[in-house]
């Protein structure tokens, strides 16, 4: 009798480790076929309009969706004309078709002989002069000697089928959260059920009703929310309703804000009104907000609990985003260095420093995207460096983080309890993990949610920690890969932003807790236990949607 | 459009402090990963101590030393095996910081970097670590020692297996003293310390050997050199005497009778330079390892010291400072033409399949003198034995040898010591015995060594 449990203990242990090694397999193949996929749907950089020198007859392709037309060697369109300024007017596409924008130019833009100024439509045929040049937009087919290269048709992995893998780890893991108490329990099948709801509804309301192409950015962030829910249903499965809830509504704002940005006048036109309630919520932060381990950074309304800095992200990456035009006329970037200081002076006396430093280096992006200027990242980095320095000097506690880092094996008891444990259960897992549910850091304070990488080394193992973690990097470089195919600079330079707050965030959560960096108390994108923070992510994972151009061109494939 | 794109290479900083940071965290757990995994707080392992999970220790012949048995440490049901033992092993606690158990405990649990300390099949999997110690040989060592304070150690350097290494005082790892940290009278000083490896003490005559080289080294006309020794020297006003007059010595009978009138004078006539540079070289003043467990130093430093200062320094006296292990492994190099074997104490480690992981294996140390030298040395420290210490105490075998009675003054008796070897193919033994508080370094040292060198002689 004795044997024959001891021979089911061990055929149960190694059914369940073989579970994870195949999670630990499915994941990387998801995640690498998503994003080759992205790589291989991409369109080639071929023009669909050229513009035809009148004088010269030269002809120069139209490569972007938006593009600048002047004198300046980094114009997309350079302009061999004295007479010409050096950033004199933008060319862009719009859903009603090619309009032309004069920016603040000297000598003038004009269509057909008639002045423009904002929005000017052109069509195949029409010229538009500046200056002393005059450029006929034509199509590409009616120009000889420019032919579309003809690109390899690579089958890209079907969305369906990445869908399907993915629900096979999330069922494996399901399984495995059903084992990871002392006895088999049916409970942890619920959040299982409810969240492949939530994957499913999505694909099918994404694919088949508004008839998108691409599925890739989705099916990697089901793939990784699901493994932070049923990571968290090994431990406590009520835990896991608010977790699904916030799912289900960064979902909804994921799609939401994918309408929303799809008119980008619409969204030009909104930016001060979302900059000025950004502002207002942090107000109400301060003013309402909750103290809950030393930041400030909650506020109660009803039943719900929410950290309002979490949403601000997205207004903040919005208010910071322009279009092509408005970047060639307002160039200063006062507006945006001020509505920042606001941002982040808020956080700091919310005392939640780890996320005033994402919004930092959100901000340099932004800044240097829209800028280009060193000298004005170098400025702004010395004053940085400079409250940094005034920060450690008047709050203390914050210092107190940084004499215990890379020093916690010597604080193993006190300040660097948590660290020490993160490091010694993420070892204790290997590579495939000691079991879901069956480790022991989850008892430590904040293990679901700063410690998380660590629960996940434990528990999972560490290939499926770090494909989570790479899947983050892997966001950021297709957003930037992507950057010039975009439909406006509004969308690759919020997509860039988004991509590099939520590695940048993943950075400061994983170094934090493995004392790489000083601990800092911030979520891990997806994974991390936290309703507000799970719509944010989903939020900010839009902006990275909307950076691909596939995503408006809508009901393409449909047509036979 | 083509300047958004270009300014987004900023992201690829990010990226690259991302995989930076990366590459830390991976180097540290590649590297670092048992250490951390086997913490004593790591639940995984416990069951409140530190080592309940892990696999066993055993000595060379396969004889358990310590193992696991339903989540609690248990050692050998020999009270002498396991205190003789202790230091070695070391304790379930993890006080004994040089012991195999807190220094392998990575190996003990099993860790492995795949599979972390989890178990794909679900039974604990710890690692069973063999040492190159007999525990039979370990245990004559603390019978012999009984309630004196010492320390034995004894290798084989040829092949560099530690065989013996035992250190007293010490306490039962099986039913520790419940006062055992929380004492205040000081009875319990010192028992968490593995002599041989730890610590430092007082040499005496045995210090005779390094000035010995140094002369051999320096003074050409060494062997037709003499010296009177009328019981007494005075140097710069003070005296430095013998435990009688010896008259007039060679060389060879200086040494055999460990005369300090001699071989002071010869300290000073040699000087502190030519000194210091030769016991450097034999390895005082530095480190050495055990399984990368360091030693305590040797310490000889005649910086600034007076004449007569010196010519205590010359007979292990002064400042002076012998580690046991340093000892033996200096042994060790004069057996083996001046330069030693390193010492290993595992011999293997190997997982619950008997898959072996680890094997020790002989490898060359250091030189810590010229074979000239070495052969000189031991020459002279094989008269020791004939002449004076009777080649009885060695039967078969031929051992060179060297005394030392380490004056420390303050009502103590000295430190009584022995170090030597066999020079015989059959027994390529070097030892050093160490016995606190001890009237005659023959009675005391010289008995220990003996029964020692003729246990280690009969295993194979």
């Amino acid at each position: 009798m004795n044997t024959f449990l001891t021979a089911l203990t061990s055929a149960e242990s190694i059914l369940l480790f073989a579970a994870r090694v195949a999670v630990a397999l499915i994941s990387g193949v998801v995640v690498f076929r998503c994003f080759s996929s992205l790589r291989v749907g991409r369109r080639r950089e071929d023009p669909v309009v050229v513009l035809e020198d009148m004088v010269t007859h030269e002809v120069i392709p139209v490569l972007y969706w938006e593009n600048s037309i002047g004198r300046s060697r980094s114009c997309d369109i350079v302009l061999n004309d004295e007479t010409a300024s050096r950033a004199h007017a933008v060319l862009f596409r719009r859903e009603s078709g090619w309009l032309v924008t004069d920016t603040d130019s000297k000598a003038g833009t004009f269509i057909n002989g008639k002045k423009v100024r904002q929005n000017a439509p052109i069509l195949p045929g029409d010229t538009v002069a500046m200056g002393s040049t005059a450029l006929m937009l034509k199509r590409t087919a009616d120009v000889s000697g420019l032919k579309p290269s003809k690109r390899p048709r690579r089958p890209a992995a079907s969305p369906v089928s990445l869908m399907l893998a993915v629900t096979a780890a999330q069922l494996l893991l399901g399984a495995q959260a059903c084992f990871a108490g002392d006895k088999p329990a049916l409970m942890p099948l619920v959040p299982l059920g409810i969240l492949l709801l939530l994957g499913w509804g999505l694909y099918f309301f994404s694919r088949k009703i508004l008839g998108r192409v691409s599925f890739e950015l989705e099916t990697i962030a089901f793939l990784n929310s699901g493994i932070g829910i049923l990571l968290i249903s090994g431990t406590n499965v009520k835990e896991t309703w608010v977790q699904l809830a916030a799912l289900a509504a960064g979902m909804a704002l994921f799609c939401a804000m994918i309408w929303f940005l799809g008119d980008l006048d619409r969204a030009m036109r909104w930016r001060v009104a979302i900059g000025v309630l950004a502002i207002l919520l942090f107000a109400a932060n301060l003013l309402l907000g909750r103290e809950y381990n030393g930041a400030k950074n909650w506020i109660e309304l009803g039943p719900v609990t929410i950290q309002p800095s979490e949403l601000i992200k997205i207004a903040f990456i919005f208010v910071g985003a322009s279009t092509l035009d408005r970047l060639q006329t307002a160039r200063n970037l006062t507006g945006f260095i001020a509505f920042s200081a606001v941002c982040m002076g808020a956080l700091f006396l919310m005392k939640d420093f780890g996320t005033a430093c994402i919004f930092f280096v959100t901000f340099l992006i932004i800044a240097f995207m829209r800028s280009g200027s060193f000298r004005t990242i170098a400025l702004i980095c010395s004053v940085a460096g400079l409250g940094a320095f005034l920060i450690l000097k008047f709050r203390p506690y914050v210092a107190q983080r940084f004499a215990v880092w890379g020093h916690v094996w010597e604080h193993a008891s006190d300040s660097g309890y948590q660290q020490t444990r993160v490091l010694s259960y993420s070892a204790s897992g290997g590579l495939f993990g000691v079991g879901l549910g069956r480790g022991s850091l989850k008892s430590v304070f904040a293990a679901q949610s700063d410690l998380v990488f660590g629960m996940l080394c434990e528990e999972l193992g560490l290939i499926v920690a770090l494909i989570a973690v790479l899947s983050v990097a892997g966001l950021l470089l297709y957003a930037r890969s992507d950057a010039t195919r975009s439909r406006s600079t509004l969308y690759s330079i919020s997509s860039c932003a988004a991509a590099g707050m939520l590695l940048f965030q993943a950075c400061l959560n994983i170094f934090g807790a493995t004392d790489v960096l000083p601990l800092t108390g911030v979520t891990l994108p997806f994974i991390s236990m936290g309703g507000s923070s799970m719509v944010s992510v989903w939020g900010l994972l839009a902006f990275i949607k909307a950076g691909d151009e596939r995503t408006y061109a809508v009901r393409r494939r449909r047509k036979p | 459009m083509k300047t958004t794109g270009t300014r987004s290479f900023i992201l690829y900083i990010l990226c690259a402090g991302f995989a930076a940071g990366l590459c830390v965290f991976l180097y540290g757990l590649f590297v670092n990963g048992g250490n951390w995994a086997v913490q004593p707080f790591n639940k995984h392992i416990s069951g409140g101590s530190s080592v309940s999970a892990e696999g066993r220790v055993l000595d060379r012949s396969g004889v358990v030393l310590a193992e696991s048995e339903n989540g609690k440490r248990v050692y050998s049901n020999d009270e002498t095996v396991r205190r003789a033992m202790l230091h070695a092993v070391g304790d379930t606690q993890g006080y004994i910081s040089t012991g195999v158990q807190y220094n392998f405990r990575a190996e003990l649990s099993g860790y492995n970097f795949v599979t972390g300390l989890a178990s794909p099949t679900g039974q604990s999997s710890g690692n069973d670590l063999r040492l190159t110690l007999d525990s039979g040989l370990c245990s004559l060592a603390r019978q012999q020692l009984g309630s004196r304070n010492g320390a034995a150690a004894l290798y084989n350097y040829k092949t560099g297996e530690m065989l013996c290494m035992v250190s007293t005082p010490d306490y039962d790892p099986a039913n520790p003293p419940k006062d055992l940290t929380t004492d205040q009278t000081g009875k319990y000083d010192g028992v968490f310390v593995n002599k041989v490896l730890s610590s430092s003490l007082t040499p005496g005559s045995i210090f005779k050997l390094v000035t010995s080289a140094a002369a051999i080294e320096q003074i050409k006309d060494l062997d037709s050199r003499t010296w009177n020794c009328n019981g007494s020297v005075t140097i710069n006003g003070n005296k430095i005497t013998d435990m009688r007059a010896y008259g007039k010595l060679d060389f060879k009978n200086a040494l055999a009778k460990s005369s300090n009138v001699a071989f002071s004078q010869i300290a000073i006539e040699l000087g502190a330079d030519t000194m210091t540079a030769m016991a450097n070289e034999m390895g005082f003043n530095r480190t050495f390892a055990l399984e990368g467990i360091p030693s305590a130093k040797s310490v000889y430093n005649v910086n600034g010291a007076q004449p007569q200062e010196l010519g205590w320094s010359g007979v292990g006296q002064f400042t002076d400072l012998a580690n046991p292990y340093h000892m033996m492994i200096l042994m060790g190099a004069i057996a083996n033409g001046g330069t030693y074997v390193q010492p290993y104490l595992v011999q293997n480690v190997s997982n619950s399949f008997g898959f072996r992981t680890v094997t020790g294996s002989a490898k060359t140390g250091g030189q810590l003198l010229s074979p000239e030298t070495a052969a000189k040395l031991t020459t002279y420290m094989r008269y020791d034995v004939t002449s004076d210490y009777g080649d009885g105490l060695f039967p078969g075998m031929k051992v060179s040898a060297k005394t030392g009675t380490g004056e420390i003054g303050s009502g103590k008796k000295p430190n009584c010591w022995m170090v030597g070897f066999s020079s015989d193919e059959k027994t390529p033994f070097a030892f050093a015995v160490l016995v606190e508080n001890q009237n005659s370094s023959i009675a005391s040292a010289g008995k220990l060594a003996s029964a020692l060198m003729r246990a280690a002689a009969k295993i194979s």
